[in-house]
């Protein structure tokens, strides 16, 4: 149990600082993103009109996913934002699963995956709504509905970060941890390939949708 | 002394398990009942199914059970785990950790209970859609979980980790405020998120056709009207893995357990009250699917106004843990 709350980091020194790299957190990540890179190759090879079974896969799930965007945004900007919405939530779906296997660990267990991937979406948010509706009126907003409300409307959409990426990450963390707890306490062989099954699929499923889906309306609420 | 500290523990976890247990029965048993409840309702109101119905009010009823799940495995390894602390701050720990799970529990057994009864009654109204109803309760009353899942793992965290080396004074207090934190705070969240998750196994039965849509509002809402729960997760870790100078007087550790206090307490009205708004959201999502964009949209801005009273517990909690 000692494990708990402990993460393996290689520090370098630098400068006077230390730069912490979470060793484990790396290694996953790049796992996840050969895995995606592999799915990618084989789904879109020899794509033809007669498509082969990785192709018809490929081609619902970017699909749905474009349809989703397409409901909160309009269709122009799906155009636009369909890609990252397909790649985080592949992403997102892999790193929740990669905990099942054995020896392997989910990369969003560590705040700082979530915590990077929400300060994306709200650059992303922000970016697209300083484009469409300017900066003026983009600025004015944080006025409303009294010019002292300002810090507080500011800490407001700082508080999206915190949320949206504590979600995850308590979730996934949280799943890993009754996971470690029940299997340190039964020995026993159901009990934690069921817990797996639900915090890591299901869970993970649901949860890597959440992020997703919560990336998209925020982006929304800032173009509108 | 040592054997003096070794009775505090057990005082600790003792009071723990109970606290743990006693309070995390409340929320599922409630639940349970509204979902039996709506079950009677629905086997009154269309009979001839009555065995679909009866098992989907068995199948929710044990969903909304685990939140008093988690509270009894808390409570058995506050009993029985052998805790032989070096300080008195396990003992504060355990306490902690009972705290935590047994607020935690209630919110989330409560509101987990409705989308089993909304189901119940929308298998009377629409039995072709039983399994669609059934699965859509699955996933409603799984995310409703989540604020027990998160005292489960403050409650874990407190048990188990190693607090030896911190300075006994503020500490105590610190590792109590972590476990009301979330404890309170999970309460209104998983109350919330459960009803969202109700009006849609209500707004499924009343328009199949919309049922992508409204898991969509519902999964979003629920979502967002954890948030309060998840700054009171936030607190808590803050508290837990920061150190804090050792000071003779009691005003520093009265300041980390009324931040604690402040974060639970300021999460629960908005949990409910984001629940509410992802509520109505749902429900008139299955009526008028065209608008489920504008829809989200109100829903997600009223849910933001309403969240600001927990972010502003969330800015003095923070200003007494760093400032004061």
């Amino acid at each position: 149990m000692g494990e708990l709350g402990k993460v393996h980091q290689l520090i370098i020194p630098f400068w006077g600082h230390n730069i912490a790299v979470n060793l484990e957190v790396v290694m996953m990540t790049w796992i996840v993103i050969v895995a995606l890179v592999a799915l990618g190759l084989l789904s879109a090879r020899k794509s033809s009109i007669f498509p082969r079974p990785m192709q018809i896969a490929g081609e619902l799930f970017v699909k749905q996913f474009y349809g989703l965007t397409e409901d909160a945004l309009n269709k122009e900007m799906a155009e636009k934002y369909g890609p990252l919405v397909c790649a985080l939530f592949m992403f997102l779906l892999l790193s929740n699963w990669l905990g099942i296997i054995p020896h392997l660990e989910e990369p969003t267990k560590d705040l700082n995956t979530p915590l990077s991937l929400g300060l994306m979406g709200f650059v992303i948010a922000h970016y697209a709504g300083i484009k469409s509706k300017g900066f003026k009126a983009y600025a004015s907003e944080y006025f409303q509905p009294m010019f002292f409300m300002m810090p507080l409307n500011v800490i407001g959409e700082l508080a999206k970060i915190v949320s949206i990426s504590f979600r995850l990450f308590g979730n996934i963390m949280g799943g890993s941890i009754i996971i470690l707890v029940v299997s340190y306490l039964t020995y026993s062989v159901v009990l934690p390939p069921l817990l797996n099954a639900f915090f890591g699929l299901f869970v993970g499923t649901i949860q890597a949708f959440v992020f997703t889906m919560l990336t998209i309306v925020y982006i929304s609420v800032q173009v509108k | 002394m040592e054997t003096e500290i070794q009775t505090f523990v057990k005082i600790a976890a003792y009071c723990g398990a109970g606290i743990a247990m006693g309070l995390g029965a409340m929320g599922a048993a409630i639940g349970e009942g509204y979902t039996a409840a709506q079950a009677n309702l629905a086997i009154s109101r269309n009979s001839g199914i009555s065995g679909d119905i009866f098992k989907n009010m068995l199948v929710g009823q044990a969903v909304a059970e685990s939140a008093s799940i988690f509270a009894l495995v808390i409570g058995i390894l506050l009993l029985f785990l052998d805790a032989s602390a070096i300080n008195i701050l396990k003992a504060a720990a355990l306490a902690g950790a009972g705290l935590c799970m047994g607020f935690g529990a209630i919110g989330s057994g409560i509101g987990s209970g409705y989308p089993g009864g909304q189901a119940c009654s929308g298998i009377s109204r629409q039995p072709m859609l039983s399994s669609r109803l059934t699965t859509n309760m699955l996933i409603g009353s799984a995310v409703c979980q989540t604020p027990a899942i998160f005292s489960m793992v403050v409650a874990l965290m407190l048990i188990f980790m190693d607090f030896g080396e911190m300075a006994v004074n503020p500490t105590w207090a610190a590792l109590i405020g972590a476990g009301l934190s979330t404890g309170l705070a999970a309460i209104g969240s998983g109350y919330g998120g459960g009803i969202a998750a109700g009006a849609s196994c209500e707004g499924v039965a009343r328009q199949p056709l919309s049922v992508s849509n409204v898991t969509t509002t519902m999964l979003v809402g629920q979502a967002v009207a954890q948030t309060p729960s998840i700054f009171g997760l936030l607190v808590s870790f803050i508290l837990m893995f920061r150190t804090f100078p050792e000071t003779g007087s009691l005003g520093p550790a009265i300041a980390l357990l009324g931040a604690g206090l402040c974060m639970g307490f300021g999460g629960i009205g908005p949990g409910i009250g984001n629940g509410m708004a992802a509520e109505g959201a749902v429900r008139w999502v299955a009526r008028n699917t065209a608008k489920a964009g504008d829809l989200m949209r109100t829903m997600l801005v009223g849910q933001a106004v309403s969240q600001s009273t927990a972010i502003y517990a969330m800015v003095v909690s923070l200003v007494l843990i760093f400032v004061v």
